[in-house]
């Protein structure tokens, strides 16, 4: 069989093989990825879509985890304010319903005092977090509450009792927000009644007891209320570490998936190398043999 | 009986049969490089013997008609392999050009996943003017990412059907030349000579033209036809049938021959490699991102629609509604709205209420085209321009191997060895070396027997 004379294609063809190979291998080995284009391994490119959307979700759920827990501990604190207001309201009524050995100087100043710890409480209940107030409901844009004489309790509410809920995970959400009217006049409670009642009856020295009792009704409904946020900053720190931790597997995945085998890529770019080298050594012997260098 | 003229005789026509021999090795030699050259062999044979009984003398030598050493079958093979390489060659280099829009960080998927980042933002802080501009401007990133991705592959389809009218006229160009080889083929023929190097010009012309479209070779009584597998007609023996391109109502270049459309017929050569990516791949990609932007900005709509503005109005459509049938749609999306405000984010009226941004976030996780949700559907356009590429490229490889292996064969058949020929240039020279000598040992001879009768 004769032979082709012509191996040259065949030659260049096995050399730029190899180079190919070879600089696939030091592709891989600068950029540390297998997978640069989606035809290098189109199933694993889609993972990878799926895989840097869900990654990249996550970093959004982090941020918007610790925006919103910067709100719900502002509201906290706030409620543990409030809270600590009507524990002295309540303090101050027993001391007003000490009965005849209270002159009329004593209990006035204790309407005074009464009247600031309702200004104080309409202040915080008015609390806003970066321009939003925070106990309106979803009409967060205007204060919630104001003084109003014409009102029994002495304020009225123009907020709402809507609720937001807010995605922190690819299938959870928590609600973010308690609406005013529910924390303050809820039921069995309203502050700000059992504050006006209880100013009331200190004022005309008459039913103080059952004022007090109401504001401790109130004050057991604020109480209970604030759980919410302990509750929610409670989940919002367990879904932290939980997305944390899906960080950590969705970038074991990308490298399983995406990654280069650094090991693999550096030994197939030696072995590429090498045969590049014999194939370009063969090369030159094979291409300068010939009869007619010989023939003189 | 011999004589010593009959012996010269026979030398000049040694002299004169190495003389061709070189002169077929020199022409061997010459065209080592030529594509498609068929090596030519010489050719001796014995001269027809004198008889004068009871003895029988030879003549000598005589020069026959030079032979190229060629496999007609294996080039058939060869035209056809080269048929198959074309397409798949047109086909991974368009698709790999196709591919690029579907990576890096500003592809559909990015902006995908950037405009519901911006959407769980706006949702913590509904209110929020930067925060509704930031929406805003990723809703805008996402339909610019859908233009440009769409746009560039119908780009892309422009130029491939400009790359049709130029392989068209290649080929005309090559059926033409054909036709001229064919007649003067025909004339060597008719007259008895040898046209080897003319079927190796001819040979070769037919491979450059299997790189272009699919040529099913029809030998008949004294040439040969060109059709495509199809059996459009191409080449008649000296005559040649030209291709024509014309726009068609689609408003992409269709093929015809002899007024028949044989676009959708080719099955081979890098014409059908273009047209394949033209009216198949690229359309089809097109049609997946549409699908996904009309799903998308339908679905996105309805809910936007159903939520209330910054100042409580009713919301409208986040995005220009897609055309109906859905074709266009990538190219065409963009942001209905420019004024921050009028993002309706609330549920419930409210500046502060957050339900329906939560409802557009919602979508993310919704089937919005073929019962996938967005996510799922890009990863799956991802896959199947990713695959499309690999398919045709391990394709192409394959067909590379089998190509280089046929050429391979066809080189140790047909291809000139400089080491062959260099010794069959020392077998001639020695033979002409001989013959020279014998025709010298004969003029002595001769001079020898004239001066018989001086002594």
């Amino acid at each position: 069989m004769r032979v082709n004379p012509n191996p040259i294609a065949d030659i260049l063809a096995s050399i730029a093989l190899d180079q190919q190979t070879q600089e696939t291998a030091l592709a891989q080995l600068a950029s540390g990825r297998r997978v640069n284009l989606p035809s290098d391994d189109p199933a694993a490119a889609a993972t990878l879509s799926l895989n840097h959307a869900q990654a990249s979700q996550d970093d959004q759920f982090l941020q918007v985890i610790s925006g919103v827990s910067a709100r719900l501990q502002v509201a906290d604190s706030t409620i543990g304010s409030v809270v600590s207001s009507l524990d002295r309201a309540i303090s101050l009524g027993i001391e007003g319903g000490g009965g005849a050995t209270l002159s009329n100087a004593n209990r006035s100043a204790i309407v005074t005092e009464l009247q600031g710890l309702q200004q104080q409480i309409l202040g915080l209940a008015n609390t806003s977090f970066q321009g939003s107030y925070i106990f309106a409901g979803t009409a967060s844009t205007a204060a919630p509450f104001s003084a109003n004489p014409a009102s029994p309790s002495g304020v009225s509410y123009a907020g709402n009792t809507g609720t937001n809920t807010l995605a922190v995970g690819q299938s959870f959400s928590v609600t973010v927000n308690l609406p005013g009217s529910q924390l303050f006049s809820g039921t069995g409670g309203d502050v700000f009644q059992s504050l006006q009642d209880l100013i009331v009856a200190v004022q005309n020295n008459t039913g103080i007891d059952t004022a007090v009792l109401g504001l401790r009704k109130a004050f057991d409904v604020v109480t209970t209320q604030r759980v919410f946020y302990g509750n929610v900053l409670q989940q919002l720190d367990a879904q932290q570490t939980s997305i944390n931790s899906e960080k950590l597997q969705l970038a074991r995945q990308e490298n399983a998936v995406g990654g280069a085998d650094p090991a693999a890529a550096a030994s197939a770019a030696v072995s590429a190398a090498t045969a590049r080298t014999a194939a370009l050594q063969a090369a030159t012997s094979l291409l300068n043999t010939s009869l007619f260098n010989f023939l003189k | 009986m011999g004589s010593l003229f009959s012996s010269l005789t026979i030398a000049v026509g040694a002299l004169q049969a190495e003389q061709g021999a070189l002169n077929v090795t020199s022409n061997n030699v010459a065209n080592v490089n030529t594509p498609g050259y068929a090596r030519q062999r010489a050719v001796f044979h014995e001269g027809v013997p004198v008889e004068l009984p009871p003895l029988v003398f030879g003549t000598g030598v005589v020069f026959g008609q030079p032979q190229s050493v060629r496999d007609d079958i294996l080039e058939l093979r060869l035209h056809e392999e080269t048929q198959q390489q074309g397409q798949f060659d047109a086909e991974v280099q368009q698709l790999q050009q196709a591919q690029t829009g579907f990576q890096g960080t500003n592809d559909v998927g990015t902006q995908l996943t950037n405009f519901f980042n911006s959407l769980n933002k706006l949702s913590a802080d509904p209110s929020s003017q930067p925060l509704r501009q930031g929406f805003l401007t990723a809703a805008g990133n996402l339909a610019s990412s859908f233009q440009t991705t769409a746009r560039s592959l119908e780009i892309q389809r422009t130029n491939i059907d400009q790359s049709v009218v130029q392989s068209v006229s290649q080929i005309n160009t090559l059926t033409q030349q054909i036709a001229g080889q064919n007649q003067q083929i025909a004339a060597l023929e008719n007259v008895h000579e040898d046209a080897g190097v003319l079927i190796s010009q001819r040979t070769e012309s037919i491979r450059q033209l299997s790189q272009l479209i699919d040529v099913r070779v029809v030998p008949n009584e004294s040439s040969i036809s060109l059709t495509t597998a199809n059996g459009a007609l191409l080449v008649a023996s000296s005559q040649s049938f030209a291709l024509s391109a014309q726009v068609s109502p689609s408003g992409v270049q269709h093929i015809f021959s002899q007024g028949n459309d044989i676009t959708g017929k080719l099955s081979g050569g890098s014409l059908n490699g273009l047209i394949t990516v033209r009216d198949q791949s690229i359309p089809g990609l097109l049609n997946q991102l549409d699908t996904l932007a009309a799903g998308l900005s339908t679905t996105l709509n309805g809910i936007h629609r159903a939520g209330f503005d910054l100042n409580g109005a009713a919301g409208g459509d986040l995005f220009t509604p897609p055309p109906v049938g859905v074709t266009g749609a990538a190219s065409s999306i963009s942001v209905a709205i420019t004024d921050p405000s009028l993002v309706a984010a609330s549920s419930d009226g409210s500046p502060g209420s957050n339900g329906n941004a939560a409802a557009l976030y919602n979508v993310r996780g919704q089937a919005v085209a073929n019962g996938q949700n967005p996510f799922d559907y890009y990863a799956s356009v991802v896959f199947n321009v990713g695959n499309g590429v690999a398919t045709a490229q391990t394709e192409s490889q394959a067909s590379g191997q089998i190509l280089q292996q046929l050429t391979d064969q066809r080189n140790s058949i047909s291809a000139v060895s400089l080491d062959e020929e260099g010794a069959n240039l020392l077998r001639y020279q020695n033979a002409y070396q001989a013959a020279a000598k014998v025709i010298t040992t004969i003029n002595e001879l001769t001079q020898a027997a004239v001066n018989l009768g001086t002594y």
